[in-house]
C-alpha cells in the first residue's frame, strides 16, 4: 500500500475543521474561535517548516491555556520534528493521561518508540490508540508495520540470525494535528472553566475513556458527500451549509428514511441519556463489534464508558441515509461531548430492518 | 487415522477462518493467505489435539444435556481414557478451564471411546515453557488469535531463546499484518520462512505435539523396565521418535511417570555404532556420574550426566565411541532441534535441572529406544519368568558346588568386570569357592530387558550369605540363546 498519500490525505481533512472553526466564529463564540485560529496558525507554520516560529507561538498560547490539548499536541509534533524526542515523549505521554480517549497522542508516541527500536512499546501504544478508536486507520496501518517488524524480529530470533541485517527502520506515519476542535462553540466557558482547576480536571481523565470513537481519519477513502460545514450544535448557527451535501438517498424510500432516521436519533438519545438498555437494544443480534471484541465484552466496555459520565451529549449533523431494501446506511457527523471531552467525528451506521425496527449491524468511524 | 487427521485439520482451518473474521480491520484476504497458511503449518500441522479441544466444545453442550458431564465426573477411568486427546487442555490451562476441559473430556469419551493412545498421565507442569507454548497453540486453535498472541509474547519474554516459541510468536504477529502493508519486513519474513532451519523448528513443533497427544497408556511402563528395585528411586526412558524423555519415580507401588521432557538426539539419529557417527546409542544404560557444570563449557548448559555407553553388550558387538551424556543447552538456545547433537541427549536447562536433583549415580537406569513400547504390570511379570528361573538355576548350581551345572550358564567369552577370564572356567571356579556351599539370599533385584537383534537382560542384585549382614552387589548381562539364558558379562558393584 503506498504510504506517501496518507499524510496528505490526513491534511485534506483540515478544511472541515476550518469550517468548524469558522462556523463557531460566526456564531460569536469568540474565545474558542480565536483559539482555533491560533491552532491553525501554528499548524500552518509547521507545514511551512517554520518550526521555531511555530514553537514560539505554541508556547505563548500555552502560557495562557496550559491544558489545551490541541496546542499541547501540536507542540509535541514540533518537538518530534525538531528531534527533541524525549520532550515529545513527555508531551504525548501526558496527553494520553489527560485525554486517554484521544488516539493521536498514542499513535505519535508509538512512532517515537519505533524510531528508537522499542517496537514492543510502540505496539502497546498503538493498541491503546486502536482500543480508543477501533477504526483508526493511521494507527491500524502503523500497527501493521510494527507487527511486521516484530514478526521479523521473532523470526530472526527463531532462526538465531543476526537481526541487524534487517534493520531498515519502518516508516510509521506521524499524525500532525488533532481533529478534535477544541471547544467549537458549544460550551466554551464551561470547558475553559473545567480546564482551569487542574487537579479537578485531571481526576476524570484516567477513568475509562468515553468511547465516543473520536476523530475521523480515513479521508481518502471517504465517499465525497458530507464535507459540509457542520454547525456548532448548541450554538444555533444558521443552517446554511456552504456546500450542501448532495441529496444522498433517492426519494423513493422516504418512509424508510424516516424510520432509519428515528432509529439513529433514538440511538443517540439513549446514549446521551445513558440509558444502557435502550442504547444496547439499538444494536441488532448480529452486530459485531470492531477490533475482534466479543459482544459481551463490547457491551461491558460501552457500559463502563457511558454510565457515570456527569453528562453526555450526542448530536447528529449532516445525516445522510441510504436505504436498500432491508438494509440501510446512515452517515453523519457525530458531535460527542462528555465531561471534559469534546469530539466531532464522522460516523457510519449500517442498519438492518427486522419487522418495523431498524437495528445497528455495524458501527464505524470515518467514511 | 490419516483420514480423521485430515478432517480435524480442516476443522482447525474453519475455526481459524472464523476467528479471523472477528477482526475486521485485519480480515483475511488472499494477499495474506501466505501468512495464514504459514501460521497454520507451524501451529496446526500437527495440532489436531487443539482442534479436537475446540471441536468438542460444541459437542460439550449436548453431552452435558444428555448427562454427559456427570458421567465425566463419576467415571474417572473413562476420563483417563480420553485424556490422551485432551491432556494438554486439562493441565496447561488454569483453574477456570477445568470445567470446560472436563466437559470436553466427556464429549471426547463419547465421540472417541476407542482412541488407542489412551493415556494415564497428562503433561506435567514440569516443563513450564512447553505447557505455555501448547496453551498458545490451543488458544489459536480455538480462534482466539489475540489472546494467543499475548500469551506468546509473555512466553518469549520469559524464554527469549526458545526458538520455537519465537517462531510461533512471529507467525501470530505476521498473521496480524494487514495485506496492504507491503514492507521491507514482509519481504524479509518471506525470506526467513524459506530458511531450512524453519523445517527443523516445525519438526520440533510436530514432535512436541505428538508426544503430548499420544500419552503413555494407563498403568504401563516401558517394556525394558521389567522389574526395578526400589534402590533405583528414579528411572529414565528416552523415546527418540517422539523426542521425549520420560522420568519415572519408583516406589514399592511400582514405577510412576512423573514428568516428561522434550529432548534432542544425534544429528544422524539413533543406533550408534561407531565413534563419530553422530548417533545416539540405543540400549539400557546407567547414569555413571554427574559433571559439575562449572567444569563444563557453556555448550553443555546446566550440567551433564554421562551414561555407560558402550555397555558390555555394546562392547561385545564391537560398538565404539563414548562420552554419551544427558546434558543441557548452551545459553543462546533454550532447546535444540530434534536431531542436533553428536549423540548425546540434550534437554532444556530448566528440565535438566529437575533431572539433576533426582538421578542417583550408578542406580538410575536410562533406556534409550527408537520408540518405546509400553507394557502392563502382568505382562512385565510374565516376561521376567524365564530369566528368574535362569538366575535361580545359576544360584542353585553355585550353592551346590556343581561346576558342570554352573558352567552351562556361561558363554565361552564371559568377562567379569574388565578382567578377561580364560574360557569362563576361572569364573566358575571362583564362584564355587566364593559360595562355599552357603545359602544365599538375593535382594533388590532389577531386571532390565533389551531386545534388538538379540534378547538381553541386565540383572542387578545384592547377595547376602547366610550368617552375614551384607554382601556384594552384582550386575549381570545375560543373553538368550534359544530358550536358555547365558551370562556374558558381570560387574561387581561393591
Amino acid at each position: 500500500m503506498p504510504k506517501s498519500p496518507r499524510p496528505r490525505a490526513r491534511f485534506s481533512f483540515s478544511p472541515t475543521v476550518r469550517a468548524l472553526f469558522l462556523a463557531a466564529a460566526t456564531c460569536g463564540a469568540a474565545l474558542p474561535a480565536l483559539a482555533a485560529i491560533e491552532h491553525e496558525e501554528v499548524d500552518k507554520l509547521m507545514q511551512a517548516g517554520k518550526l521555531d516560529e511555530a514553537l514560539t507561538k505554541a508556547d505563548a498560547f500555552l502560557k495562557d491555556k496550559p491544558r489545551d490539548p490541541q496546542m499541547r499536541f501540536l507542540k509535541g509534533v514540533i518537538q518530534l520534528d525538531t528531534g527533541k524526542r524525549n520532550e515529545a515523549i513527555a508531551a504525548f505521554t501526558q496527553l494520553t493521561l489527560d485525554a486517554p480517549e484521544l488516539p493521536e497522542p498514542y499513535n505519535n508516541l508509538a512512532v517515537i518508540y519505533a524510531s528508537q527500536n522499542q517496537f514492543d512499546k510502540a505496539r502497546s501504544a498503538l493498541e491503546s490508540a486502536i482500543r480508543t478508536n477501533p477504526s483508526y486507520a493511521t494507527a491500524q496501518e502503523n500497527l501493521g508495520d510494527v507487527y511486521a517488524r516484530l514478526a521479523s524480529q521473532a523470526y530472526s530470533k527463531a532462526l538465531q540470525l543476526d537481526q541487524n541485517n534487517t534493520a531498515v527502520q519502518p516508516k510509521l506515519a506521524v499524525i500532525r494535528t488533532l481533529f478534535t476542535p477544541t471547544p467549537p462553540g458549544a460550551k466554551p466557558t464551561a470547558l475553559v472553566a473545567s480546564a482551569a482547576p487542574v487537579p479537578a480536571a485531571k481526576a476524570p481523565a484516567p477513568a475509562p475513556a468515553p468511547a465516543a470513537p473520536p476523530p475521523p481519519v480515513k479521508v481518502a477513502a471517504a465517499p465525497a458527500p458530507v464535507a459540509a460545514a457542520p454547525k456548532a450544535p448548541e450554538a444555533k448557527a444558521p443552517e446554511a451549509a456552504p456546500a450542501p451535501a448532495p441529496a444522498p438517498a433517492p426519494a423513493a424510500n422516504t418512509a424508510s428514511n424516516a424510520e432509519v432516521e428515528s432509529a439513529v436519533r433514538a440511538w443517540a438519545s439513549a446514549w446521551a441519556s445513558q440509558d444502557m438498555d435502550r442504547y444496547l437494544a439499538a444494536y441488532g443480534p448480529d452486530f459485531t463489534p470492531t477490533g475482534g471484541q466479543s459482544r459481551k465484552s463490547w457491551e461491558e466496555d460501552r457500559r463502563a464508558r457511558i454510565v457515570g459520565k456527569s453528562s453526555i451529549s450526542v448530536n447528529i449533523e449532516n445525516l445522510a441515509i441510504k436505504v436498500d431494501g432491508q438494509n440501510a446506511t446512515a452517515k453523519f457527523r457525530q458531535i460527542y461531548r462528555a465531561d471534559n471531552l469534546n469530539v466531532s467525528s464522522r460516523k457510519t451506521l449500517d442498519l438492518q430492518r427486522s419487522g418495523n425496527q431498524w437495528h445497528i449491524r455495524k458501527e464505524s468511524v470515518g467514511g | 487415522m490419516a483420514h480423521s487427521q485430515g478432517k480435524r485439520r480442516r476443522l482447525v482451518a474453519d475455526i481459524v477462518r472464523h476467528g479471523r473474521l472477528q477482526n475486521p480491520p485485519f480480515r483475511l484476504r488472499s494477499g495474506q493467505l501466505l501468512a495464514a497458511l504459514m501460521t497454520a503449518s507451524a501451529l496446526m500441522l500437527a495440532a489436531p489435539g487443539a482442534a479436537l479441544a475446540s471441536n468438542s466444545t460444541h459437542k460439550a453442550g449436548s453431552a452435558k444435556a444428555a448427562g454427559g458431564s456427570t458421567k465425566a465426573k463419576a467415571a474417572s477411568s473413562s476420563r483417563t481414557t480420553a485424556r490422551g486427546a485432551t491432556s494438554r487442555s486439562s493441565s496447561a490451562k488454569g483453574k477456570k478451564g477445568v470445567a470446560a476441559a472436563e466437559a470436553r473430556t466427556a464429549s471426547a469419551t463419547t465421540t472417541r471411546p476407542a482412541r488407542r493412545s489412551a493415556s494415564a498421565s497428562s503433561i506435567q507442569e514440569a516443563s513450564n515453557a512447553e505447557a505455555r507454548l501448547i496453551a498458545v497453540y490451543e488458544m489459536f486453535g480455538r480462534g482466539q488469535a489475540r489472546p494467543a498472541l499475548a500469551k506468546a509474547r509473555d512466553l518469549v519474554r520469559d524464554y527469549p531463546n526458545f526458538q520455537l516459541a519465537q517462531l510461533v510468536y512471529g507467525d501470530l504477529l505476521a498473521a496480524q499484518v494487514p495485506p496492504s502493508n507491503a514492507l521491507p519486513d514482509t519481504a524479509s519474513i518471506a525470506k526467513m520462512r524459506g530458511n531450512p532451519a524453519m523445517a527443523e523448528l516445525h519438526e520440533e513443533s510436530k514432535r512436541r505435539l505428538q508426544a503430548l497427544r499420544e500419552r503413555p497408556p494407563a498403568n504401563t511402563v516401558p517394556s525394558q523396565f521389567l522389574t526395578l528395585s526400589t534402590r533405583s528411586r528414579y528411572a529414565i526412558a528416552v523415546d527418540a521418535s517422539r523426542s521425549r524423555l520420560y522420568l519415572f519415580e519408583n516406589s514399592d507401588k511400582g514405577l510412576k511417570l512423573t514428568a516428561d521432557y522434550y529432548i534432542s538426539v544425534g544429528k544422524s539419529g539413533t543406533d550408534k555404532v561407531t565413534e563419530g557417527d553422530a548417533r545416539t546409542p540405543l540400549g539400557v544404560y546407567y547414569i555413571t556420574s554427574s559433571l559439575d557444570p562449572k567444569s563444563l563449557k557453556d555448550f553443555y548448559g546446566a550440567g551433564a550426566l554421562p551414561i555407560n555407553y558402550p555397555n558390555p553388550y555394546d562392547v561385545r558387538r564391537g560398538k565404539t565411541g563414548g562420552g554419551i551424556w544427558l546434558h543441557g543447552t548452551p545459553p543462546q538456545q533454550f532447546a535444540r532441534a530434534p536431531l542436533a547433537s553428536d549423540g548425546c541427549v540434550v534437554m532444556a536447562n530448566p528440565d535438566l535441572k529437575q533431572l539433576l536433583r533426582k538421578v542417583q549415580i550408578g542406580a538410575t537406569p536410562v533406556v534409550t529406544a527408537r520408540s518405546l513400547q509400553w507394557i502392563s504390570q502382568p505382562q512385565a511379570e510374565k516376561e521376567t519368568q524365564s530369566i528368574t528361573s535362569a538366575i535361580n538355576g545359576w544360584k542353585d548350581a553355585r550353592a551346590n558346588g556343581n561346576e558342570a551345572q554352573l558352567k552351562k550358564f556361561y558363554l565361552p567369552d564371559f568377562q567379569r568386570s574388565s578382567k578377561k577370564s580364560t574360557e569362563g572356567i576361572s569364573a566358575v571356579d571362583e564362584e564355587v569357592k566364593y559360595a562355599q556351599g552357603k545359602r544365599v539370599q538375593f535382594k533388590d533385584v532389577s531386571y532390565l530387558h533389551w531386545r534388538d537383534g538379540d534378547d538381553t537382560m541386565i540383572v542387578t542384585f545384592g547377595e547376602v550369605f547366610e550368617g552375614e549382614k551384607s554382601g556384594r552387589s552384582r550386575r549381570q548381562y545375560w543373553l538368550r540363546q534359544g530358550t536358555d539364558w547365558k551370562l556374558f558379562h558381570e560387574e561387581i558393584l561393591g
